[in-house]
């Protein structure tokens, strides 16, 4: 087989699998509407507090404090959202945290999948060590890694007026550098893409080898394009991840240009003072995208391979 | 309908195994070229994420480990005092009531919230009409920022109002104090602990199902398998690569858990919700003893290494 | 004597008005150590905790700023903003990594342990001494910026809690006046608790429990006249008998008199009880009157403060101060940027973006100070107010004092086990 049989091969085997048949789709009816039931039943539980979220952000502090609270707001306070898109440069806040949660998405993608398919499909001396510390690096809390990770970013040779033993300057402290490259990859998206990795098939790999494919093609064109799910999953949640950081952007950045907007959502907590209406109107604003990105997303979350033909 | 002699329940498990990843070629004297080049393949492969995981967190580690017998109030160098933060950390009841709760947390969270997490990816995986629906639902706790979410159960466990202890009562049971009463604070936050879980996870299943070959179901179907049959014996092995991920990552993601409790209860009433974490968090932070927080969260390594080795030996995922 | 020290407070404004007359040289003759603004320059970093979000950052930049830089036109100043959320986690790597600040505005509280290693700078060697800023703060709050005899730091804007009751509910039940002292409280609790037929809690007689347990105590423990530490803080004083008498007043309002349940309101609730009359009384922060002001303006005129009375006068204040660092490059400058914040001009800017209460005396008679009623009334109760703090491991052992009066006010422990268990947790961190 050649390259290109085998990919038509992939290929043509996601279009003929198009009428599927789920199994699910032998039940009766009526076990049809009970699991419905049960899924807007559970769809409910998680949305309500979302709701709650969205409607608190719609009311006046005197609403606010009100007893017992109301559910739906008696005066739609659609103002709120203008007034907490000024209480911040929220614009250059969202563009950063987009850069950032991007730049990131796109690295854990290319790396992690790239050692995700060594660890599953190559077999070389210490894979297995290196597979167990890539889970081990989880282990140990953020709050104790982020120290040496901020010495790591202050002492980096050669940036921000250090020499090349690290000294005298500030590092990458304060620039792109250190908000991109550490968060850059994490050990759990190598450990997920490889668990995909493991789930397919050899055959197409036995096949591709003896037509003399080298490696990082078998990776990029033929077991790649079948993962697309974990693609779209790793992809999600290393956006979302970054998206949603706070600790590490506010720690390594001082000018407020390079701040991000979990940053500025923290602006609404004052001590002894929560301005809730405006940190849920600041939070629904920086969980929209996400929703658009996920529904987005969905659209790979498609059958990736079946092997029925390949025998 | 018996057992056929391609029964197709076996030949999904012979599937399942199909996928465990390519053994070490058996022992041959010499490896060929091709071989040789495949393992320098494999190594330009993983070196760029062993070289980033390596300088970011590996060194972390390191210094995490040798903090933990040292003296590090971060104002002074480090002062090694070999295994006394280790004897303190044990004789500390609060700490030591953290490692308890922390694995009640865990106990709960994980199971409830995988078993959920698989059902509903299932279910979601069968076309619905309102599928899209119910994902983008079942994911978006996920995707909240954790404050605004923990505000949002304040809401929901509130004694007088909360939404909880009205649906209660309609139905004649008592409501409660939740957060701020001993016996039901640590329940309270592992039920949003689990709630909170279950969009990731599902997700997870979701895109592994997507690799499920779907002749196993059709002949299994023809076989006259029921739904149920068919999800033990096709659905749960073949989804055996992502449940150990899932298991894993769950297991790691509760024994650090912290933003609830720094949001919903700080630890308390009276230390009844602290986890090894938050105590972390206390001690580097609060305190600023570097030290002790390293060498306790040594002990969190130590804790969650032994449950990664077990499960696997357990699951055999390697042959 | 008293002249020139006002006019050293005062220096900035005129400074901003006279520079353009040529008349800059007017602080030369205040003391020796003053500074030429012309000869101070570099380029210095600010973290702040304060000044936060758009409103802060344009107050600080577009107004208070550009005042500095006219007098000090060779300084640049960097400005890194914070919340006090993350205050200790910036500090820490800053100290770790050698990175420090030059000015940093912290709490009260923090400055024992960051003066006691080193990390700030004297500041009565760059010419700030106790006896002057006494003239101009009272001496509590001066002294919540020493350790060991030297002043580490100058106060800017304070936090304060006291009792407030509502007068409404006060005077439907026959009280005209808030209590004066704990059987009085005790009573009024009594008289304005509500409960629903089946015993649920509708209005708490007195709120302790919407701010934290600590400093819910630590107000109790000064209207007994207790302290928290003996006088060279080496040694905790709160499980005296003032102190167990403090926390079983709080136990015995919970479970004796009933007035109000735990649980009942939480720190992270939405609204303080008394904004709703969910609370007849209650231990308060002074921006409670700004969240009046923006929720129900209307209870604003039945919201009375009043100072907790026991044997002594409680009242409680935290607050944000500015320091020096140690290792600072160029002192003078930094010195003069903390000289500019704590200035009556930019601290009144800064406490009325707040709703806070100036640490200087002087302020008292500003019209913000004047228009807001509980900041007024915690400035002119300035010398019976208390802080937090004492030994230099202060910041180590805060935290595990709420935890100790959660156990006394549940029950598990009577306030004299649970103070003695905590005083011996807190004496091994001040020996180790």
């Amino acid at each position: 087989m050649t390259l290109p049989t085998i990919k038509a091969l992939a290929i043509s085997e996601q279009v003929t699998v198009v009428p599927r048949k789920r199994w699910f789709h032998h039940a009766k009816g009526r076990q049809a509407a009970l699991i419905n039931v049960a899924l807007i039943l559970g769809s409910i539980t998680m949305l309500v507090p979302f709701l709650w979220m969205v409607l608190t952000s719609l009311k006046s502090p005197a609403e606010l404090a009100q007893f017992p609270p109301t559910f739906f707001p008696q005066e739609w306070m659609f103002s709120n959202y203008a007034a907490t898109l000024d209480a911040a440069p929220f614009g250059l806040y969202f563009r950063n945290s987009f850069v950032i949660a991007t730049t990131h998405t796109l690295i854990t993608v290319v790396l992690g999948s790239m050692a995700g398919y060594a660890l599953a499909r190559i077999y070389f001396k210490g894979r297995e060590a290196i597979f167990l510390a890539f889970i081990a690096m989880l282990m140990i809390p953020t709050y104790t890694k982020i120290v040496p990770q901020f010495l790591l970013v202050k002492f980096m040779p050669l940036f921000g007026g250090n020499d090349i033993l690290g000294q005298g300057g500030s590092g990458w402290l304060d620039t792109w550098w250190a908000l991109i490259i550490p968060g850059g990859l994490s050990a759990s998206a190598i450990f997920l893409f490889r668990q995909f990795y493991l789930s397919l098939p050899k055959d197409l790999e036995e096949a591709a080898r003896i037509d003399g494919l080298g490696e990082f093609r078998i990776f990029a064109q033929i077991y790649t394009p079948l993962i697309k799910p974990a693609i779209a999953t790793v992809g999600l949640l290393t956006f979302q991840e970054s998206w949603n950081n706070f600790l590490w952007p506010l720690l390594v950045t001082t000018s407020s240009d390079l701040r991000v907007i979990q940053v500025g959502l923290a602006v609404f907590q004052q001590l002894d003072n929560t301005q809730w209406q405006y940190l849920m109107a600041g939070t629904t604003m920086a969980t929209v995208p996400m929703v658009v990105l996920f529904i987005f997303a969905q659209k790979y979350f498609i059958q990736g391979f079946t092997n029925a033909g390949i025998k | 309908m018996t057992t056929t002699e391609r029964h197709p329940i076996r030949s999904a498990e012979a599937a399942a195994k199909q996928g465990s990843p390519s053994t070490a070629p058996k022992k041959r004297k010499r490896i060929s070229t091709a071989e040789k080049k495949r393992r320098r393949a494999g190594w330009l492969m993983i070196t760029p994420s062993v070289i980033h995981v390596g300088l970011w967190t590996l060194i972390p580690v390191i210094a995490t480990f040798y903090l933990s017998f040292t003296d590090y109030g971060i104002f002074e160098a480090p002062k090694w005092i070999w295994f006394d933060n280790y004897v303190e950390m044990f004789n500390d009841a609060v700490f030591m009531q953290s490692i308890g709760n922390t694995i009640w947390y865990t106990f709960w969270t994980v199971p409830v919230s995988m078993a959920v997490a698989v059902v509903v990816a299932v279910l979601l995986n069968q076309g619905l009409k309102l599928q899209k629906f119910y994902r983008t639902a079942f994911f978006l706790p996920q995707v909240t920022a954790t404050v605004a979410i923990a505000m949002v159960w304040l809401w929901i466990f509130n004694p007088q109002y909360g939404l909880l202890n009205a649906m209660l009562e309609t139905i004649g049971i008592p409501g409660q104090a939740w957060l701020v009463d001993p016996q039901w604070a640590l329940p309270s936050v592992i039920l949003v602990g689990a709630w909170q879980g279950i969009g990731i996870k599902m997700l997870i299943y979701i895109a592994a199902l997507q690799n499920i070959d779907e002749s196993l179901y059709e002949a299994a179907s023809l076989d006259g398998a029921s739904s149920i049959r068919k999800f033990f014996s096709i659905t749960v092995p073949m989804l055996k690569p992502a449940t150990f991920f899932v298991f894993i990552i769950s297991i790691i993601g509760a024994f650090q858990v912290f933003d609830q409790i720094y949001v919903l209860t700080d630890g308390g009433p009276a230390n009844v919700t602290t986890m090894m974490t938050y105590e972390v968090y206390r001690s580097a932070f609060q305190e600023f003893r570097m030290g002790m927080a390293s060498a306790q969260s040594v002990v969190l390594f130590a804790f969650l290494l032994f449950v990664t080795l077990i499960s696997r030996r357990v699951t055999k995922e390697e042959d | 004597m008293e002249v020139k020290s006002r006019m050293r407070r005062t220096a900035s404004v005129a400074m901003v008005a006279l520079l353009g007359l040529g008349l800059a040289a007017c602080s030369a003759g205040e003391a020796d150590t003053d500074l030429n603004p012309d000869e101070v320059s570099g380029e210095i970093s600010l973290l702040t905790p304060i000044f936060e979000g758009s409103p802060g950052q344009d107050l600080l930049e577009d107004e208070l700023l550009p005042q500095f830089y006219e007098e000090y036109p060779n300084v640049t100043v960097n400005v890194d903003y914070t919340t006090y959320g993350n205050l200790n986690e910036k500090l820490t790597t800053a100290v770790v990594s050698g990175l420090v600040p030059d000015v940093m505005l912290m709490g009260v509280g923090w400055i024992e342990a960051f003066a006691d290693k080193g990390v700030l700078a004297d500041l009565g060697e760059l010419g700030l001494s106790e006896d002057t800023l006494k003239e101009s703060y009272t001496d509590e709050i001066v002294e919540a910026g020493m350790w060991d005899g030297n002043v580490y730091a100058v106060p800017i804007m304070l936090d304060t809690r006291f009792g407030v009751a509502r007068m409404d509910i006060l005077k439907e039940a026959g009280y005209d006046s808030p209590p004066s002292s704990w059987e009085e409280l005790i009573e009024i609790a009594e008289a304005t608790t509500v409960r629903s037929s089946n015993g649920s809690l509708e209005r708490a007689g007195f709120d302790m429990m919407s701010l934290d347990a600590r400093q819910a105590f630590e107000t109790i423990l000064f209207s007994a006249g207790g302290e928290l530490f003996n006088d060279d803080a080496t040694a905790p004083a709160f499980n005296s008998d003032e102190g167990v008498a403090a926390l079983g007043l709080m136990a015995d309002l919970v479970n004796k008199y009933e007035v109000e349940d735990i649980g009942f309101t939480s720190t992270d609730d939405i609204v303080n009880p008394l904004i709703n009359g969910r609370a007849a009384m209650g231990i308060a922060h002074n921006n409670l009157w700004t969240q009046a002001l923006e929720a129900d303006e209307t209870v604003l005129d039945n919201l009375e403060p009043f100072v907790i009375q026991g044997e002594a006068s409680g009242m409680f204040f935290g607050g944000t101060l500015a320091t020096v660092a140690n290792n600072s490059k160029n002192p003078e400058a930094a010195r003069a940027l903390l000289e500019f914040l704590s200035s009556p001009d930019a601290a009144l800017a800064a406490n009325e973006q707040r709703g806070n209460v100036p640490a200087l005396t002087e302020l008292l008679d500003s019209d913000y100070v004047q228009s807001n009623r509980f900041v007024q009334f915690a400035m002119e109760n300035l010398d019976v107010a208390q802080r937090e703090g004492g030994p230099s491991q202060w910041l180590e052992v805060r935290g595990d004092f709420a935890p100790a009066v959660q156990g006394a006010l549940l029950g598990q422990k009577t306030p004299q086990e649970a103070l003695d268990d905590l005083a011996a947790l807190v004496q091994t961190a001040i020996d180790r």
